[in-house]
């Protein structure tokens, strides 16, 4: 396995040029959903990249091995030895249709040799919790699925994937790894600390909110926001993330994130189910405490990994818009804290993201996470 | 330097030189974030802290009010517990509980006291097999310790109810119940049934046994009878004797009660010291005595029972301060010499009874085939004598007495003579034991003294009335009352009336009967001791009470020419008389003979066919004028006999 990084920026363009890897077999690339919305830069890659199958989306910033830019399109050009790829695409007709989007994209993929699936989603049109569901009702639970949803900045407006073809809204894209060589190391881990009384899910409908403990959802989150903050809405409340869990099994806490509020239902959209009954508390990161957490998932995936010295390996980082939110500048702290884990000749590419896809690092059933930094690491070895 | 400066520095640095105002523009929006983080946190913080306040204030709240509701739950267990409590140790029985192991949970004091247990060992957390072996050490537990304990284990899980009574070396029946209960344990409650044991063995005996005697009662003696039947269909000869107190309803009447029941307790203990082993003494009621006489071999064996009994019946007996003989009046039947059938034997021996009875009691009669006509006979007398009573079919008659010497009379005897419709004319001694028997013989006796008095008060001054008085008038505590109220009545004077008593007055209560003769003494009636020599004729009785007149028995004169025994003892009487300054009076004379003999034996007076034969009034009165005794008739007023009400 070989691959290369790559980037363009409006005043350089691509650089390199040219990549040396042309019979490169998939080249993932990330960038502003205004920078790849005319298709251009999918047709420059797949000029330079004709037998790659191209997957791509749009972002809240792209990550480039220790660097978080926003205007910059970067890229990840591999070439497999011995690892079959297969990609399948779908259009998204109707939100609620979710699962069985995930069920026909398992479906299209699963084989026996299937050694794992990485999917890119609209952001704002899928329930992303349900899509795992389904992918992984076809596949099985022993193929690990690792992906992310796409991401619009922080304008929540429009978010765009493509694969094998220019990125378009309303899609989901899943490639599937096949064959022995391939290893897939992942790893996921948030960093955010629960804060304030536990409450109950008085009223929900799947992954929308109305309220806790009686209390609409929003009046809760403006509260905590104040006034500044609160006209950020909805990306704002990425400030204050819920962990939710079944309250006869808090192992299974899951972060959830806002997608969209609604201003008059006072209900909040969050990027997963967040069912009644559950018990919901709210969370705040630290700079500190969050990049601790990235460099948690460097490490899951790398003892998932367990290369040998020099093997190469290439990572995809998925990390969450929130977290870049809370981070600002400070948000090259957690690359660079992950990055040192995973090694500095690790090719590394990611995005912040409306979502992460990734086993639960204790449960280890798939499932979609918030909030979260979530680590995938590619490699082939020999035999 | 800082790594955000150096990344800043990075950032703002083109081509080697360093843009300030981008630099510039880099810190300034770091500071801005952390301000934004600062203000955030500080109000998230802020927030948090008046939630987590509101949330303790309610838990608070709630903890208060749990409290409360805990605290007003454990007082009303404590007043549970203190009732639970009150009510255990208040409870008569002894009550542990077990749980399913066999561990004690709770016992009550009584339990502890029933077999004196020692609290520090039989208490909550005991084991069962420990305090039953506890119990063995203090001896209240005899059995074997680990059969017990896993016996009533296996019940206990067999979920049986048990229910046993044990007997304590103390001599006291616990009745012991255990139940088990739903959660594997049972309860166990103990019982002292001693005293309710002893209560049914008590009511049992009073339902077979005479309250008074404490001997079997009728019913007790009719399933003994019963038993002893069968012993007869096998072979066996047993005698059935009915045995009647003499005269016991006068020694009611006359002494009380109380008197009459000790008379009967006394009776009892007596005919019980009599018989054998097997054999069966009870009271049928009242005065009514039986006897179960068992494996008769030989008629000597009834006949040596019967002497037995008359010895020790007849034998002087002191009630209620009083000293007093009795007798009594037996039957006898034998099985299966007079029947097989119970009730057909009961109804022998009773007729046997009666049979004595009409023999003039104080005897006992075997029964005979003819008794039964003739005791229809003497019930029929009764009915007679009642209706007799009431129609006045009485009268009396007169025997003069007459001087020895003189030839004068010095007297009359009344004599009671009962003109029956259809039997004609009835001797006393076929209706006085019947009178006497059911106490007639009071208003009988009444009316005879009254009239006899009022008859001779018609008489010269000179000539005395006599009148027999039954012993059963005798002990009526108002007889001397009635005498007087006679003597008022006819004007007779009272040294002119003579009442004759037999010895059986004086033998029957010395005390009460003397009181009444010096009572009647000092009146001025004259006493006579009637038919002397027939019964014990104890001169005792001679020395008790200073008699004005002995009469001799009939007996003695019959053979007094013939017999040198009939008249030596006329002789003695005579000189006792003598002696004593008392008339001595010859009954049934009916000869010269007899009458020159008893002239030299030196003897008072005369009474007897040899001179006169009783005689209705009139014609004593004729006699009187006859014997130069009146010298105009004046006929005696007939009075009539008394009515009952």
């Amino acid at each position: 396995m070989r691959s290369r990084q790559a980037a363009w920026n409006p005043l350089t363009g691509w650089a390199p040029a040219r990549a040396d890897l042309s019979d490169a077999s998939l080249v993932l690339y990330f960038g502003a959903r205004r920078a790849l919305a005319d298709g251009a830069r999918y047709r420059d890659l797949r000029a330079m990249f004709p037998s790659a199958h191209i997957l791509g989306c749009s972002t809240g910033g792209q990550i480039s091995d220790n660097n978080v830019s926003d205007d910059e399109i970067v890229a990840a050009v591999v070439k497999f030895d011995a690892t079959k790829l297969r990609l399948h695409r779908l259009r998204v007709e109707d939100s609620l249709q979710s699962r069985s989007y995930g069920a026909a994209l398992g479906q299209a993929l699963k084989a026996d040799d299937l050694a794992g699936v990485f999917v890119l989603s609209d952001g704002l049109n899928v329930n992303g919790s349900e899509l795992v569901a389904g992918i992984i009702g076809a596949v099985g639970p022993n193929v690990p699925l690792t992906g992310g949803l796409a991401g619009d900045g922080s304008e929540f407006s429009e978010t765009l994937v493509g694969g094998d073809c220019a990125p378009q809204s309303h899609a989901i894209v899943a490639i599937g790894f096949y064959g022995s060589a391939i290893k897939i190391g992942h790893g996921s881990a948030g960093g955010w600390d629960v804060f304030g009384p536990r409450r109950r899910v008085t009223r929900s409908r799947g992954n929308i909110l109305f309220e806790l403990d009686g209390e609409p959802a929003l009046d809760l989150y403006e509260r905590y926001l104040g006034e500044e903050d609160s006209k950020g809405l909805p990306g704002s409340a990425l400030l204050f993330p819920i962990q939710v869990h079944d309250a006869d099994r808090p192992d299974t806490a899951v972060v959830r994130t806002v997608l969209a509020v609604d201003n008059v239902a006072r209900s909040m959209t969050f990027a997963g189910d967040v069912p009644e009954g559950w018990t919901a508390q709210l969370m705040r990161g630290s700079f500190d405490r969050l990049t601790d957490g990235a460099a948690d998932a460097a490490r899951q995936c790398r003892a998932r990994l367990n290369l040998d010295e020099g093997d190469q390996q290439f990572s995809i980082l998925v990390s969450c818009i929130g977290r870049r939110l809370l981070m600002g500048q400070r948000t090259t702290d957690e690359v660079e804290a992950a990055s040192a884990e995973l090694g500095a000749d690790t090719l590394r590419v990611g995005f912040y993201s409306y979502g992460e896809i990734s086993p639960h690092a204790k449960s280890g059933m798939c499932e979609l996470h918030n909030q979260t930094m979530t680590i995938t690491s590619f490699a082939e070895v020999n035999g | 330097m800082h790594r955000l400066v150096r990344q800043q520095i990075a950032k703002a640095t083109a081509d080697g030189r360093v843009d300030i105002d981008l630099f510039v523009d880099l810190v300034g929006r770091a500071y801005d974030d952390f301000d934004r983080d600062r203000r955030r946190t500080d109000r998230s913080m802020a927030l948090m802290i008046d939630e987590i306040d509101m949330v303790n204030r309610n838990l608070e709240g709630l903890v208060g009010e749990r409290t409360r509701e805990l605290r007003a739950r454990e007082a009303d267990l404590r007043t549970q517990n203190l009732h639970f409590e009150a009510a255990l140790s208040n409870m008569t029985q002894g009550l542990i509980l077990h749980d399913s192991s066999g561990t004690m949970i709770v016992c009550n004091q009584r339990y502890l006291e029933m077999y004196g247990l020692s609290s520090d060992v039989a208490k909550p957390g005991c084991s069962f097999h420990d305090l039953i072996a506890h119990r063995k050490d203090t001896g209240s537990f005899k059995g074997d310790v680990d059969e017990h304990c896993s016996a009533i284990l296996r019940k206990v899980a067999r979920r049986e109810i048990t229910q046993t009574v044990l007997e304590t070396a103390a001599g006291q029946f616990i009745q012991i119940s255990n139940k088990p209960l739903a959660d594997g344990g049972w309860v166990s409650t103990h019982e002292d049934i001693t005293e309710r044991r002893r209560t049914d063995e008590r009511i049992l005996h009073l339902a077979h046994y005479d309250l008074l005697t404490d001997l079997p009662n009728r019913a007790h003696f009719r399933g003994e009878l019963e038993r002893a039947l069968e012993r007869v269909q096998r072979g066996e000869r047993i005698a059935i004797l009915y045995i009647d107190i003499d005269e016991f309803k006068s020694v009611n009447d006359t002494l009380g009660h109380a008197v009459g029941d000790e008379l009967l307790k006394v009776v009892g203990d007596r005919l019980r010291g009599c018989v054998g082993k097997n054999d069966v003494v009870a009271r049928l009621g009242g005065d009514e005595f039986a006897v179960i006489q068992s494996d008769v071999r030989a008629p000597t064996d009834v006949s040596e029972l019967l002497k037995r009994i008359y010895e020790r019946i007849r034998a002087p007996l002191e009630c209620g301060g009083h000293l007093l003989t009795t007798d009594a009046s037996i039957g006898v039947a034998l099985a299966p010499d007079d029947g097989t059938d119970l009730n057909e034997l009961l109804k022998n021996a009773d007729l046997a009874m009666y049979g004595a009875k009409a023999d003039g009691r104080r005897t006992y009669r075997f029964f005979e085939p003819s008794m039964d006509a003739r005791v229809k006979a003497l019930r029929a007398l009764e009915v007679d004598l009642r209706k007799a009573i009431v129609e006045g079919a009485f009268e009396i008659h007169y025997q003069p007495l007459i001087d020895l010497r003189s030839r004068a009379i010095t007297g009359c005897e009344a004599l009671l003579r009962w003109r029956h419709p259809e039997h004609g004319m009835i001797e006393p001694a076929r209706f006085i034991p019947v009178a006497e028997d059911t106490g007639l013989i009071n208003q009988l006796g009444e009316w005879a003294l009254d009239a006899a008095c009022a008859e001779a008060a018609s008489w010269p001054d000179h000539i005395k009335i006599a009148v027999n008085v039954s012993p059963v008038q005798f002990r009526n505590q108002t007889l001397a009352l009635k005498v007087a109220a006679a003597l008022a009545a006819s004007g007779l004077s009272a040294n002119r009336l003579e009442l004759e008593i037999t010895e059986a007055v004086l033998i029957r209560d010395d005390e009460a009967a003397l009181a009444t003769l010096h009572e009647l003494r000092r009146l001025g009636v004259r006493i006579a001791l009637d038919d002397f020599g027939t019964g014990y004729s104890s001169l005792s009785y001679l020395q008790r009470f200073p008699f004005d007149k002995i009469k001799i028995d009939r007996s003695f004169i019959e053979n007094i020419a013939a017999s040198e025994a009939s008249s030596s003892i006329v002789r003695a009487v005579v000189g006792i008389g003598a002696a004593r300054n008392m008339t001595t009076t010859a009954e049934g004379v009916e000869t010269e003979a007899q009458r020159e003999i008893l002239c030299k034996l030196g003897c008072t007076e005369m009474q007897g066919y040899l001179f006169s034969p009783a005689i209705p009034a009139a014609e004593i009165a004729r006699l009187l004028i006859d014997s130069g005794e009146i010298s105009t008739a004046t006929p005696a007023k007939r009075r009539r006999t008394p009515r009952t009400a």
